[in-house]
């Protein structure tokens, strides 16, 4: 709340200022609208830190324009309400580029307020980088010049997935997906079904439950016990993840969890042994080049406090990408023309630990190495100070792990 | 065969649960009419209090410890904010219990983290009671179902066949008339709210293991107790064991249901028609499941507003 005050005080500085000032050369703004209360923020502070540590190498190469670029920091509440509100502030305070993560529910509100806020302001269009949003439609049917993604999205993580415990044996036959009723897991659902053909694999049934309303999934593995499933694929994150991890324990299940999120933050701390064995498919693991890898999580660290995970490095990849393509734009007066370096990002390709990513300009999804990886107490770096961790047991590189561009994205493009 | 019996065992046993919570609250309402948004916090309380203790005590000790903790919260809650808000009505008081839940949930994050704690069931309990078709029962999901049954009858004992209970019973309906025959009815009064507050946090310490112990735990639980009271009757602890098993028992099964309502028209000749229409009429039960206790409240407000066991007011 003292940030926002603290925001909003500045902002009217400014204006008065810039009132009385001659125009000079603006630093750029760029705006974090993301979860910062409530019980979601964590995965919001998450970006934050992640967001906050590449701003600040940005700023140490020289910025932007000579100036360095301004992080400015908005609170959405979790809710595409609250996002919708906190964008129109964010643009009014003068952001050219607007970062957002947790929720594709909340990255869907944010690109169509984006979308039209261009259609209404040509010539003084803002950027939306997309650090997590995953679901498909982001880069589909919804997919504008504007909108870029970073992260994977579903058909990346399930694919890259199944395409790693197929090759290590571990997929089985039988497969049961478990999903959160909304876009994502849906989306997850889907390419799981889709996948099944061409891995040899039956999809024994599907399962859309609600979203983190759930305390006992005790029901649920008993479905997946009654289809005699060997693995389960599902999308699910936070509570509705460990829950369903845990019952299935329990119940003495001897199935296999292929999952997108397990790497979160105390899932592991609080699942204990009950993770071991199980999949997780991401754009990281810090065992992987380790070399070049090692000095990144420790200067993460020493900048940070902790070692990134979760969503923080391909947070800090997709900066990367801004970063790379904000070094082919020319300042203009008044700071930054959002044309220019939305033609910069499209084109874009950035080295980071673990490998070159890039960004491609058919639908503005980023193309990058997933790392297939498994839960062991073998792992170099342990999580949540447990004796487990994530070990690499496939790294698909950027063009094995991409996946066709889809025909609902209509992309409009300038001029 | 073997399925319904382990929906039924599984619903009857998160429908204990929810009782365990829920009885707290129902027991405040009913005996001071206080409706306590903070109940469910002290269920959080409870568990954070047992995952601290633990490793000091073992976990025995500590789940007999962190009640009384948060019975010790709960009587200075009573004592210095609801005592001083009593007087301005009800209003005042749920907004003062609204903010308190607020206030812990915040404080549970600055000391101990906004992710989960390993909180975990020990390992001396963390076996199969038994196996039925290929599904291990866990020993713990039984052990917390005994803990709630105790519970209830404990409860129902000590209100109608004690000296205590009695005072209690009275304070409720005619309080200066109690008072007047020399009992302290403000010391009844927060007596009540701390053993509310200890059974929410019993049913934490308990179930935080089971489940995870995170900050958000309250809210995730905090709704369906007042579903629970809500159906059960305010105020009614018989009602609320029967809203809980119901909510329990029927989440459980629908869980396990493909039926559709596509299903019915079909017998009717309308199955065709369902199917091109979609939405609703082709949603399966079982992505449904949550959202039916919130169905059954809304029955049982439309057609016996008073709860399944409440009083006529």
């Amino acid at each position: 709340m003292g940030f926002q005050k603290f925001a909003r005080g500045t902002a009217a500085m400014a204006l008065v200022m810039g009132a009385t000032a001659a125009a000079q050369a603006e630093p750029l703004k760029i705006a974090l609208v993301e979860t910062l209360s409530g019980p979601q923020a964590s995965t919001g502070l998450l970006y934050r830190d992640a967001v906050k540590y590449q701003i600040g190498k940005i700023n140490e190469a020289g910025g932007f324009g000579g100036e360095p670029i301004e992080l400015l920091e908005f609170d959405n509440q979790g809710g595409p309400v609250g996002a919708a509100d906190r964008v129109r502030a964010a643009i009014s305070e003068g952001a050219d580029v607007i970062l957002q993560g947790s929720s594709s529910a909340v990255a869907g509100q944010v690109t169509e307020d984006v979308r039209k806020y261009n259609l209404r302001n040509a010539g003084n269009e803002v950027l939306y980088i997309n650090l997590g949003g995953e679901a498909m439609e982001l880069t589909g049917s919804k997919c504008h010049y504007y909108h870029f993604r970073t992260s994977p999205n579903a058909a990346i993580r399930v694919n890259t997935l199944l395409d790693g415990m197929s090759e290590a044996g571990v997929l089985g036959d039988n497969v049961y997906a478990m999903n959160q009723n909304y876009s994502w897991g849906v989306d997850v659902q889907d390419n799981t079904v889709a996948a099944a053909d061409r891995l040899g694999f039956t999809v024994v049934e599907q399962t859309l439950h609600d979203v983190n309303k759930i305390q006992d999934f005790s029901p649920y593995v008993q479905r997946v016990q009654a289809a005699g499933a060997d693995t389960v694929i599902t999308g699910n994150w936070s509570n509705d993840l460990l829950l369903l991890m845990k019952a299935s324990s329990g119940a003495g299940l001897d199935v296999r969890f292929g999952t997108a999120f397990l790497d979160q933050p105390g899932n592991i701390g609080n699942a204990g042994a009950v993770a071991e064995g199980h999949y997780l498919s991401a754009p990281f693991n810090p065992e992987v080049n380790p070399e070049e890898t090692a000095v990144f999580m420790e200067d993460y660290k020493s900048v940070t406090g902790h070692y990134p995970s979760y969503v923080e490095p391909a947070t800090v990849f997709g900066m990367m990408l801004l970063q790379e393509a904000l070094k082919q734009v020319e300042p203009t007066e008044d700071g930054l023309n959002a044309a220019d370096l939305a033609a910069a990002l499209e084109n874009a390709t950035a080295e980071t630990p673990m490998g070159s990513i890039s960004m491609r300009d058919a639908d503005h999804q980023a193309v990058l190495p997933m790392i297939v990886q498994e839960v062991s107490t073998e792992a170099q770096y342990k999580a949540d100070d447990t004796q487990f961790g994530f070990v690499p047991i496939k790294v698909i590189s950027a063009a094995d792990a991409e996946q066709p561009v889809q025909d609902s994205c209509q992309m409009k493009r300038p001029g | 065969m073997d399925q319904i019996l382990f929906a039924l065992l599984n619903g009857t046993i998160y429908g204990l649960l929810l009782f365990m919570v829920s009885a707290g609250l129902t027991l405040i309402f009913g005996m001071m009419g206080v409706l306590n948004f903070a109940h469910a916090s002290f269920y959080m309380l409870g568990a954070y209090f047992a995952y601290t203790l633990q490793p000091l005590t073992g976990f025995w000790l500590a789940i007999i410890l962190a009640p009384i903790l948060v019975m010790g919260v709960g009587i200075l809650v009573e004592r210095f904010i609801l005592r001083h808000v009593h007087e301005h009505g009800h209003a005042h008081e749920l907004l003062v219990t609204f903010g308190l839940s607020v206030v812990i949930a915040e404080m549970i994050k600055m000391v101990y983290g906004k992710f989960a704690v390993d909180y975990r069931v020990p390992a001396e309990l963390n076996f199969a009671a038994f196996s039925l078709s290929g599904i291990d029962y866990p020993f713990y999901r039984l052990f917390m179902g005994g803990i709630a049954v105790v519970m209830f009858i404990a409860i129902y004992l000590l209100l109608t066949k004690t000296r205590v209970g009695i005072v209690v019973r009275s304070a409720i309906y005619r309080p200066q008339m109690v008072e007047a025959l020399g009992h302290n009815v403000p010391m009844v009064f927060m007596g009540v709210f701390g053993i509310g507050a200890a059974l929410a946090g019993l049913a934490g310490a308990v179930a935080g293991a089971f489940y995870t112990t995170n900050p958000n735990m309250a809210l995730e639980l905090g709704v369906m107790v007042f579903v629970v009271v809500v159906v059960g009757g305010l105020g009614s602890m018989g009602g609320a064991m029967a809203a809980s098993l119901l909510i329990g028992i029927t989440n459980s099964l629908a869980v396990g249901s493909d039926f559709r309502i596509a299903d019915i028209l079909t017998w009717i000749g309308m199955g065709g028609w369902a199917e091109e229409i979609g939405g609703l009429l082709t949603m399966r039960m079982s992505s449904l499941a949550a959202t039916l206790p919130f169905f059954i409240m809304l029955l049982v407000l439309v057609l016996r507003p008073s709860g399944l066991m409440g009083e006529k007011e």
